[in-house]
């Protein structure tokens, strides 16, 4: 082993090893004072650093630190509840919504089946009838109540009083046949108003011919 | 909760990660000391090193799914996080120091290590320790972090090659040459008494 061999590896030589290349380095150093007195100040260094490493193995983290990082840990989760909290209000409003809207989907044609049942005395046939007839002829009005000139609808239960509305629809004297009336042939499309008193069902219990109409 | 003194670094974490501030602080507990050490070591005040380790336990409480327990040990994890912090450290640095000056640094409390043992013939090795310490803190970093691993942590050469992330050769290597700079800058640092004692 020559002077640059065993600075470049002879440094690490450990004294205590046995090996081709701990003798080559020891043989060296036996040869050369330059190398051995290199080998001597690291040795030194090496137990200089050790020192050094003594000297600050205890050194430890001053316990603000720890304080400080427990205090962002505590406001961190914190928001992080309030955050999981918000969302789940969050998701429950818009289920909440949903269902809102879905009850409203189902719930809104019978609402609305049973408006266009106010306009007529058996419902199936007055609705075509209506609805053929274009928005005019099919129109609602709230008529102002008479009881005494009602007549009963055939097959119609009476309701009580106060459970009842009178509502004024147009319709084609045809219609007026489903009431039990006779209609002439001639006249059977012409547009008639009539009076319904209608339950609290929306069934049309009782229907009177306004004096307008002939 | 009560935490068994093996549970091991990662469960800890997820633990913590729920909320276990617990578990959190166990784990704070157990690391703090080496990551301090090491950035003490490395930037060699005091300040910067506190600064560093609360950096370091701060990301692991904003994000803890940062570490991945199947690329190593918790504790290299947050080596690796200090090493990032201690660079950014040193680039922040205005100037780079002269060995003397950062003697004379070092005298003014950089690193106060306490030392209650006063006899005379300590400050002799007190002296040479301060040279010591101002010539690892004059080494470029690659090498004083393998000095400060190896030599000062007593980390294996697997170990710190585990922090470094390199390979163990470049571990050696480095470590090889880090001896040797500190070799120079020492003898460099006994020459200049000589020489301004010579020149009087």
């Amino acid at each position: 082993m020559n002077c640059e061999e065993f600075a470049n590896s002879g440094l690490d030589f450990n004294p205590n090893e046995n090996g081709r290349d701990a003798e080559a380095a020891r043989e060296h150093l036996r040869s050369c004072p330059g190398c051995a007195a290199l080998y001597e100040r690291s040795l030194e260094l090496r137990c200089d650093l050790r020192e050094l490493g003594k000297a600050t193995a205890d050194a430890g983290t001053p316990s603000r630190v720890e304080m400080r990082l427990r205090q962002e840990f505590r406001t961190r989760h914190k928001t992080d509840k309030n955050r999981d909290r918000a969302v789940v209000a969050g998701w429950m409003l818009a289920a909440s919504t949903m269902l809102l809207a879905a009850t409203s989907v189902v719930l809104w044609p019978q609402h609305h089946g049973t408006k266009i049942a106010h306009g007529n005395p058996t419902p199936t046939l007055v609705t075509a009838s209506a609805v053929a007839n274009g928005p005019e002829l099919g129109g609602t009005l709230i008529a102002a109540s008479d009881d005494e000139k009602f007549a009963l609808i055939p097959g119609a239960l009476p309701a009580l009083q106060d459970e009842t509305s009178v509502v004024r629809v147009q319709m084609q004297r045809r219609s007026l046949s489903a009431l039990g009336l006779s209609v002439s042939e001639e006249r059977a499309n012409d547009v008639v108003e009539v009076d319904l008193l209608v339950g609290s069902d929306g069934q049309p219990q009782a229907y009177r011919l306004p004096e307008s109409t002939d | 909760m009560q935490i068994q003194a093996q549970e091991r670094d990662d469960v800890l974490l997820k633990r913590s990660a729920k909320g276990d501030e617990e578990a959190f602080t166990q784990l704070y507990r157990r690391n703090q000391a080496q990551i301090y050490r090491f950035a003490l070591r490395m930037t060699g005040r005091a300040w910067a090193a506190e600064e560093i380790v609360q950096d370091v336990f701060m990301t692991l409480v904003r994000e803890p799914k940062k570490y991945d327990p199947s690329r190593g040990p918790l504790g290299a994890f947050l080596y690796g996080i200090a090493r990032n912090r201690v660079m950014k450290h040193l680039e922040r640095q205005p100037r780079e120091l002269s060995l003397e000056q950062r003697i004379a640094e070092n005298g003014t409390g950089a690193i106060e290590v306490p030392d209650e043992r006063t006899p005379a013939h300590w400050a002799e090795l007190r002296e040479r320790r301060d040279c010591v310490r101002a010539a690892v803190l004059s080494l470029p970093p690659e090498f004083r972090e393998t000095v400060v691993l190896c030599e000062l942590e007593e980390m294996s050469y697997e170990e710190a090659a585990t922090v470094l992330e390199c390979p163990v050769g470049t571990v050696r290597s480095r470590l090889h040459r880090g001896r040797a700079l500190l070799l120079a800058k020492l003898e460099m640092l006994r020459d200049t008494p000589k020489r301004a004692n010579a020149g009087h």
